[in-house]
């Protein structure tokens, strides 16, 4: 099952670069959390998650990722039933329904439903020779939006939109006509005030605008977002070293540990520390934008795609928020962020990745 | 296209980086500073302020503040905690009103939540309040300013405010080096303002201030003034006492005067600094300007004899007066008789431009001294504006106004030989235990050596032959010149309250003093500076010259008198003063036998009393007795006297 050669084809670099956003990761989760009795022991925590996870990725990297494709329709299925005991049976905390406990653990499915849609849908695309047609791309926009819907309902808003990014990718490169993606676009873009008029909420809506001006609700919405460009600000240049950083430690910078763990290390570690994770993040993109090139078959590009869209969707919006640039959403910053559940699966399909590219030379 | 947008927002984000941690670093930083920083400043220890010996004349007591911290507590016990907390240690100062009680409920539910208790509180409040180790109860040393001989010297001294600020006089004018560098007290909290950390960086103490005065001398100074004034039913006066070769002042006393210790109580008039703030007409005695400016200019020649027409004279249509009628007089009889026509005459001789210029000379119509910022400049007209009328009542001291301080100055100037020194209080400044001593300083030079001369052979003819015959001191020979000047009332001379005052200088050809007293509107009969302010001169000035050990300018006394005596232990009557602790204490008097003046009395306002002090030295007796019970504000005396080694006789055998 995992030929020798194939060690030698892994994309250590790759790794590399995941590993080190993850270590990053435990440490400012650390510098975080661990001043506070109730949290400080989080980065271990953490630290059992990425061990999990490299477990996980082990495993989806020593299958051959067509085995993994061929029982989509299976995970696909075990995914929606987790969805839907969530729905109903789901462990509650701050106000939504995202989680099944297991043990000592929570887990939090949604953040599989990426995966299981990344593979789901190369799965469709790539037994579908040729230019996909209104009803190929019909039969995959439900599938994308059964689960999407299941996880809005928890509610968690901003997984759910991740599944989009998902969908789009792999469609874009399974050959849609341009002129049918300029048409979902559009109608997306109508869909949106629709959205805002029933589909929101009003804690989701007072957060959008709030974001259009803070300072119309500096204790309330806006707050976050007021405390999160002080944090970033503040770090200046060198930053303010290792378990130094007031905002992060003192929760002036609410969830400093998971949606803004960004911005506690641009508090720590400044600038020089900021663009060290952006070009990390950013080497990791492009990495995977190579490996869903050097893939051998369509199916293993559009499941590379497939893992690349979602990711790095949050990765661009965690840090655009981070930096104040975009409404406060609760979307975690992969690799990095406090969320066993999140950095499994995230591993998990960077193991795919990792597959495809080094399965690129055999049959 | 995909990684061309990637690179985009790469570089957006990198931008705006940019734009936070360079660009705003600097707003940015300090919003996360103030967020969870507080910081509480507690005042430094004042300086001490001692005499020109080294006696305490100002000096700061160390007492606790007690604050609250509230955010050391959690918050689903704080409520319970501030009612608790306020109930014990109410019960422990045993002196809260209902109504401190309920602000400070209000204060210490406040965030970021820091509340002072109680400022200053006294000893034994403190330590019952840190015997219940109460949580989230913290002290800090502030320090409590003390004046231990009351009134003296108060107007000098000034006072100081709760805020620990000077508020008048030297506490006032120096208050920046006195103060030294208020204590940090950091207080920093998280979001949700819990208080994590409590720094304290303690207050460094101020520089220690030595001042001109001489104790023995303002007693004195202050003595005689209340005394004259009292014997001629005056409304105030002051008197100076200064070193002409150095404009050192050596005394400054006010009547009405205060206690510092308990300032508040004062009304802004006895608080006054009468000798620096109070403008009065001179009189005569500005005809030391007038004579100064005619001898120097040579206008008139020292032997001319001058008519003074039977002592009346017109300018215009105003009619002036000589209270003594002569026909001629000699220049220097104009003076040493204070004919008003003759000065007219002699200032009508030097004209509005000579006059104006020796007026400006002398120092007057501007502040004379760095020491005093609430110094009055005086009141000079321009020159240019002077009418006939006008240079006639400046010749002889009226339409002018000057303070005492400008006048005891100008006289000095003559005294010394024509050079004007600045009048100064600050004889020197201790810091870091290093002492800076304030260097005597030249204003300018008045008048010539000759001149001065000259001026003083007339200004001693006053004294022995003229009209201030009261200031006579066996042995001493006296140079000064009395004035008498009618107070503007409602814009009219009044014919019934009068300025009576006199300036000398003595030993008149080597002078070490210079004396000036003004009292303010005598009524009991008499208001001639001559009879009235020239008798308290000599009081004080002979004694002063007793105390200073000047030896006497005629007939050498053998040099066993004039040796100079250890100096008189200073009797100081000091005025039952204003207790300054608060509560009732069950305390008991401490032990404070042997102890300096100075450790005995800081023990001692520890304790809330106010201790009068008699005699100087170290302390040989005390009431109340030790371990007696004491109550707020009891009557406290010391009895000190220079300790010799006692030494019992040794009764050990040997062996």
């Amino acid at each position: 099952m995992f030929e020798r050669r194939l060690y030698y084809h892994i994309d250590w670099a790759l790794l590399f670069a995941i590993l080190a956003l993850c270590a990053m990761g435990v440490l400012m989760i650390f510098s975080a959390t661990a001043a506070t009795p109730a949290t400080s022991r989080m980065y271990v925590t953490q630290s059992y998650a990425i061990v999990l996870g490299l477990v996980a990725m082990v495993v989806t990297l020593s299958v051959d990722y067509r085995a993994f494709t061929d029982k989509s329709h299976l995970l696909y299925i075990w995914l929606l039933g987790a969805l839907l005991y969530v729905v109903f049976f789901g462990d509650v905390q701050m106000g939504a329904r995202r989680w099944i406990p297991i043990g000592s653990l929570n887990l939090q499915p949604s953040e599989f439903a990426k995966v299981g849609v990344a593979l789901v849908l190369a799965k469709y695309f790539g037994e579908n020779r040729g230019i996909p047609s209104w009803p190929d791309l019909a039969v995959a926009g439900v599938l994308t939006a059964i689960p999407l819907g299941l996880i809005a309902k928890e509610p968690d808003l901003g997984t759910a939109v991740t599944l989009v990014p998902v969908f789009m990718a792999v469609a874009y490169l399974a050959g849609i006509q341009t002129r049918i993606l300029g048409f979902l676009v559009a109608a997306l873009l109508v869909a949106a005030p629709v959205a805002w008029q029933f589909a929101l909420k009003d804690y989701q809506k007072t957060r959008i605008s709030t974001f259009l001006d803070p300072s119309q609700d500096a204790k309330g919405a806006g707050y976050q977002q007021i405390q999160a460009r002080i944090t970033v600000g503040s770090g200046g240049l060198q930053g303010k070293g290792f378990r130094q950083g007031t905002q992060g430690q003192l929760r002036f910078l609410p969830v400093a540990h998971n949606d803004f763990i960004f911005s506690v290390l641009a508090e720590e570690r400044g600038f020089v520390g900021v663009v060290v994770a952006l070009a990390l993040y950013l080497f990791v993109i492009v990495r995977t934008l190579e490996a869903a090139r050097l893939a051998k078959d369509r199916l293993g590009s559009y499941l590379v795609i497939g893992v690349l869209a979602s990711f790095t969707f949050q990765v661009i919006y965690n840090i655009t928020m981070s930096a104040g640039l975009a409404p406060v959403k609760g979307l975690t910053l992969p690799l990095m962020s406090y969320g066993g559940s999140s950095m499994i699966a995230t591993l998990a399909a960077f193991g795919l990745v990792l597959n495809v590219r080094m399965r690129r030379f055999t049959n | 296209m995909a990684s061309f947008g990637g690179v985009f927002w790469a570089l957006a984000i990198v931008g705006r980086l940019v734009q936070l941690q360079v660009g705003q670093y600097d707003d940015l930083q300090a919003i996360a500073e103030r967020q969870h920083n507080r910081t509480v400043k507690s005042a430094a220890k004042r300086g001490d302020i001692v005499d020109r010996h080294g006696r305490v004349l100002a000096m700061s007591a160390e007492a606790d503040t007690i604050y609250a911290v509230s955010g050391e507590i959690a918050k689903a016990d704080r409520e319970a905690w501030i009612v608790a907390t306020v109930t014990k240690v109410c019960a422990a100062l045993r002196d809260c009103t209902a109504e401190e009680r309920r602000t400070l409920v209000e204060r210490m539910g406040r965030l970021p939540a820091f509340a002072f208790v109680r400022r200053l509180a006294d000893r034994a409040q403190a330590a019952r309040v840190r015997a219940l180790n109460l949580k989230g109860i913290g002290f800090m040393p502030e320090s409590r300013r003390f004046y231990p001989n009351g009134t003296l010297a108060a107007h000098v001294l000034g006072y100081v405010g709760t805020e620990h600020h000077g508020l008048g006089g030297i506490e006032h004018t120096y208050n920046r080096l006195i103060e030294g560098q208020s204590g940090i007290t950091l207080v920093q909290s998280d979001a949700k303002g819990m208080v994590f950390s409590r720094e304290e960086q303690p207050p460094t103490t101020g520089a220690s201030l030595e001042l001109t005065i001489d104790t023995y001398l303002q007693h004195l100074a202050e003595r005689e003034l209340r005394a004259g004034v009292l014997a001629s039913r005056a409304a105030g006066g002051s008197a100076i006492v200064m070193n002409p070769r150095t404009g050192e002042i050596l005394a400054m006393a006010n009547e009405p005067t205060f206690d510092p210790n308990g300032y508040r109580q004062a009304s802004e008039i006895e608080r006054r600094n009468r000798a620096v703030q109070d403008l009065f007409e001179p009189g005569s005695t500005f005809k030391i300007v007038t004579a100064s400016a005619a001898l120097q200019e040579k206008v008139v020649p020292i032997d001319e004899a001058i008519d003074v027409s039977g002592g009346r004279i017109k300018i215009g249509n105003r009619v002036v007066h000589d209270d003594h009628r002569y026909n001629v007089l000699s220049f220097a009889d104009v003076i040493v008789n204070s004919s008003n026509v003759g000065a007219i005459k002699i200032g009508f001789r030097l004209g509005t431009e000579r006059l104006s210029e020796y007026v400006q000379r002398y120092g007057f119509g501007r502040p004379t001294s760095p020491d005093f910022p609430s110094e009055s400049p005086g009141i000079v007209w321009d020159s240019a504006k002077w009418t006939e009328s006008a240079l006639a009542s400046v010749s002889m001291g009226y339409q002018v106004g000057v303070t005492p301080l400008q006048m005891v100055t100008a006289a000095s100037a003559v005294a010394t030989g024509g050079e004007l020194m600045e009048p100064r209080v600050i004889g020197a400044v201790y810091r870091d235990q290093l002492r800076y001593p304030v260097p005597p300083k030249v204003a300018r030079r008045v008048i010539d050596v000759d001149t001065a001369a000259t001026l003083t052979g007339i200004m001693e003819g006053v004294v022995e032959r003229g009209t201030a015959k009261s200031a006579q001191i066996p042995g001493y020979v006296v140079a000064g010149k009395t004035g008498t000047a009618a107070k503007l009332v409602d814009g009219r001379y009044s014919k019934q309250d009068y300025n009576a005052s006199f300036v000398g200088f003595v030993p008149s050809r080597n002078p070490a003093l210079a004396i000036i007293v003004v009292v303010d509107s005598p009524r009991a009969g008499t208001y001639y500076g001559g009879t009235v302010s020239a008798p308290i001169f000599r009081r004080i000035a002979e004694a002063a010259l007793r105390h200073l050990g000047v030896p006497p300018t005629l007939n050498p006394a053998p040099a066993v008198l004039v040796a100079r005596e250890t100096p008189a232990p200073p009797k100081v009557e000091v005025q039952p003063t204003v207790a300054t602790g608060p509560a009732p204490t069950a305390d008991v008097m401490p032990d404070v036998a042997g102890l300096s003046a100075r450790d005995a009395v800081r023990t001692l306002v520890q304790h809330g009393l106010t201790p009068r002090l008699i005699g100087d030295g170290f302390v040989i007796g005390q009431t109340p007795q030790a371990g007696t019970a004491l109550h707020a504000g009891a009557d406290c005396r010391l009895v000190l006297g220079r300790l010799h080694a006692r030494r019992e006789p040794e009764s050990t055998a040997r062996p």
